[in-house]
């Protein structure tokens, strides 16, 4: 794949159709670290059991990245070949202003390696993708994103008027 | 690494809890989930306890690969002796309990004793602690597991329930987790109610390391595809198991009228796709959830549209809950289905058994063996939505003297009311049947009436067989990973060769059992889905154990033979492997052309049953033979290895 | 990492059939060829008919009975055993 089109790739999260298995969780701490712990993946699901409602959260690589921003080191960059903010451990003091200002709660710590941990987008294939056979995540140009949410609320709308058109035959 | 999990022992008698390794010995013999928990069963109680007194042992489990990469991890396996039957206690759920007890560093649970008040287990990363759950007691299924979140402050605890059903000591009260997932057969939710143990929670951020993690993620990549590409396993992903309707009512393989019909006519309603019109009416285009790592997602979100509990929010319903509270009791309507289900599970509450009871209460009403005084006035006729509602809640608040009657069970509740009633009780050993009719299909009757925790459909039931396979296909599953070159047949009418079909399918469900993965993952519902030697290669690239399909087929084995010893240890004779008469003596009156006049055979089904002791080696009484106990290694029990 | 030899699940794979389903009488149990996107289909083999539902756009699967006919159907096909008996 050209480096252009990776550098504008994005993880793309359509909660709806995610099912909530957690199978991405599970996929990313073993690919990452090598073992099943949810606790290490970098991406996690937010579970409403009681109404059915699970929402896949995790680093939207912002461009103006608050993480970026707060770091006094200056550890946190932004990797222009992958479109991604990356991490430099070398740098990294483990001070933790990242997770705190992040305001998707994307930036995790890792209580085991001790060190902040967040996506890499595993270098231009995301696993998690990979495994979501329902495509509650897919990994996509950044510009296909709103055409395709705009494709989906069309889709909506359209049967909801439909619908709306049923009853008001009906009545 | 999967294999370092901890067996607690935990005594709520004298609050004491001990934490011991698993040694690798044992892990080679029983692997863990259900085989590992029918062996410390066996090993942990006394004979002919009370099994609500505080001599019974709660045994509570993941599986062996239970949170790895094996797809669907998920299952949890809970035992005890069954206060339903007396003999054998076992059920097992989905959801993401079993997972969590292995991130909090646990495989398997044995609870002994009684609390003097009503407690919970708070387990997490190595950590036991019991807790006071007074303000918990009257909680239903989910307020239980919210509640505990609040108060330990962490929304990511998975918690095992009891509702107000396992409270009663409902004798077929069950264990759920989640909102409908559910242990739900032989009572382990009366087991613990009698402990007083209102919960069991955990929360875990412990590795799991995975033996070979870069080949276990492609080979699971692999597994997945393997199961997803079958049309069985796309069928359930969208219709969820209500779609095993649409292969069993056509034809006539649904006991309708209690067991009067094999076939509900024109119940079109209940059908799966009705069921998932309502779901995409009420929840969206994508109303399907799945258990912990897995992609069929066979789990239907819904909300009741209508009636007194509109708008609740519950899951599934499923294949069960089409027949406990639309084929047996002959209702037709979805709501109905819906609001049992919605019902059964917050109240914690076996709904297979609850419908079954309750249909069977219903032929009594109309054969005039209880009346209206036994009801307290309820008009309880078949098809009466209302009466079949009501009993629910009286079945799981013991009120009344019928719904008391029936929370004791069948067996005890045909002794309570007396006169002819016992003829009308579906059961094999104490235990109601699923609403499959096994008339025209002796290796499904084989199965149920030989299945170790009494009439259950998912200990061995060579499903694959309704879809009248080429004998050659058939021959390429039966024989693998151990050789058969006996008879198959393709017509499930048939007797020939299905009780080497029923054998192979014990083995194999056992053998998942143990691994902690889901049936349906398994030469189950489809031919195409993984077994034996896919198995051989997920514990080797996970766990780093490595097992021929041959060695796990004989861990199974040799676990059913645990089984089998416990349930003679506890009484069992070659009489209660059997049927109750009607399947012999009543001849199917619906459905196709051929399946009317069908019934059971009882020379030939006597001939099965011998057949099926053969390939297990036992004897004529259904005894494991010394010999077979000396080769699986067996014939010193107990043996107390842990 | 690739193995040599094919599993049983793999090898029965290839058997896959799609756009058609067995039918669900139990003497009959032939395979249907269902014309895309019908909802009713009858059996070209044995006559009973069946409602279908579509999983995907080339898999069809049996919802129900077509209860009037396959009823009607099974009644006389009782009938006919029963006179066939009575002429033994």
């Amino acid at each position: 794949m050209a480096k252009e089109a990776m550098a504008n790739k994005v993880l793309m999260i359509d909660y709806q159709k995610c099912t909530g298995c957690r199978l991405c969780e599970l996929i990313c701490s073993v690919k990452h670290e090598g073992v099943s712990n949810p606790s290490r993946s970098r991406i996690k699901i937010m579970k409403w059991e009681s109404e059915g409602l699970y929402v896949p959260m995790s680093c939207q690589q912002c461009q103006d990245a608050p993480c970026v921003a707060v770091c006094p080191v200056k550890a946190l960059t932004r990797d222009e070949t992958l479109g991604r903010i990356v991490v430099d451990y070398d740098v990294c003091i483990g001070c933790r202003a990242c997770v705190a200002v992040c305001p998707f709660g994307a930036m995790g710590f890792d209580h085991i390696d001790r060190k902040v941990i967040k996506c890499d987008l595993c270098d231009g294939d995301p696993q998690c993708v990979r495994f979501c056979e329902v495509g509650a995540l897919e990994y996509v140009e950044a510009e296909r994103v709103s055409v395709l949410k705009q494709r989906d609320a069309a889709q909506r709308f359209s049967s909801a008027q439909k619908t709306a058109a049923a009853i008001q035959a009906e009545m | 690494m999967a294999l370092n999990r901890k067996i607690a022992y935990i005594d709520l008698s004298k609050g004491k809890i001990e934490t011991r390794p698993i040694p690798l010995e044992v892990r080679k013999l029983y692997l863990g989930g259900r085989g590992l928990d029918a062996y410390l069963l066996y090993n942990h109680t006394e004979p002919n306890i009370d099994p609500l007194g505080p001599d019974n042992v709660l045994l509570v489990s993941a599986g062996i690969l239970g949170a790895t990469l094996a797809s669907a991890t998920s299952r949890t396996h809970i035992m005890a002796k069954s206060p339903l039957t007396g003999f054998l206690g076992s059920a097992n759920m989905g959801g993401f309990f079993a997972p969590e007890l292995r991130w909090a560093g646990f495989d398997h649970l044995v609870i002994k004793g009684r609390a003097e008040r009503p407690v919970y287990l708070w387990i997490h990363n190595g950590e036991i602690e019991i807790r006071d759950a007074s303000h918990l007691w009257g909680k239903s299924t989910t307020e239980t597991q919210w509640a505990i979140r609040k108060e330990l402050g962490d929304e990511d605890i998975k918690s095992a329930v009891i509702g107000v059903a396992g409270e009663n000591l409902v004798r077929f009260a069950n264990v759920m987790t989640g909102i409908k997932d559910a242990a739900g057969r032989t009572g382990m939710g009366a087991v613990m109610g009698s402990k007083n143990l209102k919960a069991i929670a955990v929360r875990g951020t412990m590795d799991i390391k995975i033996a070979h993690p870069v080949e276990a993620l492609e080979y699971n990549k692999k597994f997945i595809t393997q199961i997803t590409s079958a049309k069985v396993s796309q069928t359930q992903g969208r219709l969820g198991t209500p779609f095993i309707w649409g292969a069993t009512n056509p034809w006539g393989g649904v006991r309708t009228r209690n067991f009067q019909y094999n076939q509900h006519l024109y119940a079109d309603d209940i059908e799966a796709e009705r069921l998932d019109e309502i779901a995409t009416e009420t929840i969206g285009p994508y109303h399907m959830a799945g258990c912990f790592g897995c992609q069929v997602h066979c789990r239907a979100q819904y909300r009741i549209p209508s009636g007194p509990y509109a708008g609740v929010y519950d899951e599934g319903p499923e294949y069960t809950a089409q027949g406990a509270f639309g084929g047996e009791p002959e209702c037709r309507s979805a709501i109905t289905v819906l609001t049992g289900n919605h019902l059964s599970n917050q109240y914690g509450l076996d709904l297979l058994e609850a419908g079954s009871l309750i249909s069977w209460a219903m032929e009594l009403y109309e054969e005039g063996i209880l009346t209206s005084k036994d009801t307290d006035g309820l008009d309880l006729r078949f098809g009466n939505d209302e009466a079949l509602i009501e009993m629910i809640h009286r079945i799981a608040n013991r009120k009344g003297w019928l719904g008391d009657a029936l929370a004791e069970g069948g067996l005890r509740a045909a002794e309570k009311i007396g006169k002819d009633s016992i003829k009308y009780l579906i059961h094999v050993k104490g235990m109601s049947n699923l609403h499959s009719d096994e008339r025209a299909t002796p290796a499904l009757a084989l199965g149920i009436a030989t299945a170790s925790r009494g009439s259950d459909h998912l200990r061995s039931r060579p499903a694959i067989d309704l879809y009248h396979l080429p004998e050659e296909v058939l021959r390429k599953v039966y024989s693998n990973p151990i050789s058969y070159s006996g008879p198959l047949s393709s017509d499930h009418r048939e007797y020939l060769g299905k009780p080497w079909q029923v054998f192979w399918q014990e083995t194999c469900y056992m053998g998942v059992d143990c691994l902690g993965i889901c049936k349906y993952h398994t030469t189950f519902l489809g031919a195409t889905l993984p077994n034996f030697e896919d198995w051989s290669r997920v514990l080797y690239l996970n766990t780093g154990l490595e097992m021929s399909p041959t060695d796990i087929w004989t861990v199974a084995e040799r676990a059913c033979n645990i089984e089998r010893l416990y349930n003679i240890r506890e009484g069992l004779t070659r009489e209660h492997d059997w049927l109750v008469d009607r399947y012999f003596d009543e001849p199917c009156r619906r459905g196709a052309p051929d399946v009317i006049g069908a019934k059971i055979d009882r020379e030939k089904f006597k001939k099965m049953i011998d057949e099926y002791y053969e390939h297990h080696g036992w004897d004529e009484n259904g005894v494991p033979r010394p010999e077979t106990l000396k080769r699986l290694g067996i014939d010193k029990e107990p043996s107390h290895l842990l | 990492m690739e193995r040599e030899v094919m599993s049983t699940a793999e090898s029965l794979a290839k058997t896959r059939t799609y756009g058609k389903f067995r039918c669900h009488n139990p003497s009959c149990m032939e395979r249907i060829t269902v014309p895309p996107g019908a909802t009713r289909v009858k059996c070209p083999h044995c006559g009973l008919e069946w409602r279908v539902y579509w999983i995907s756009p080339d898999f069809p699967r049996i919802r129900g009975p077509v209860w009037d006919v396959n009823q009607k159907l099974a009644q006389e096909a009782v009938a006919k055993k029963a006179k066939r008996k009575e002429g033994k």
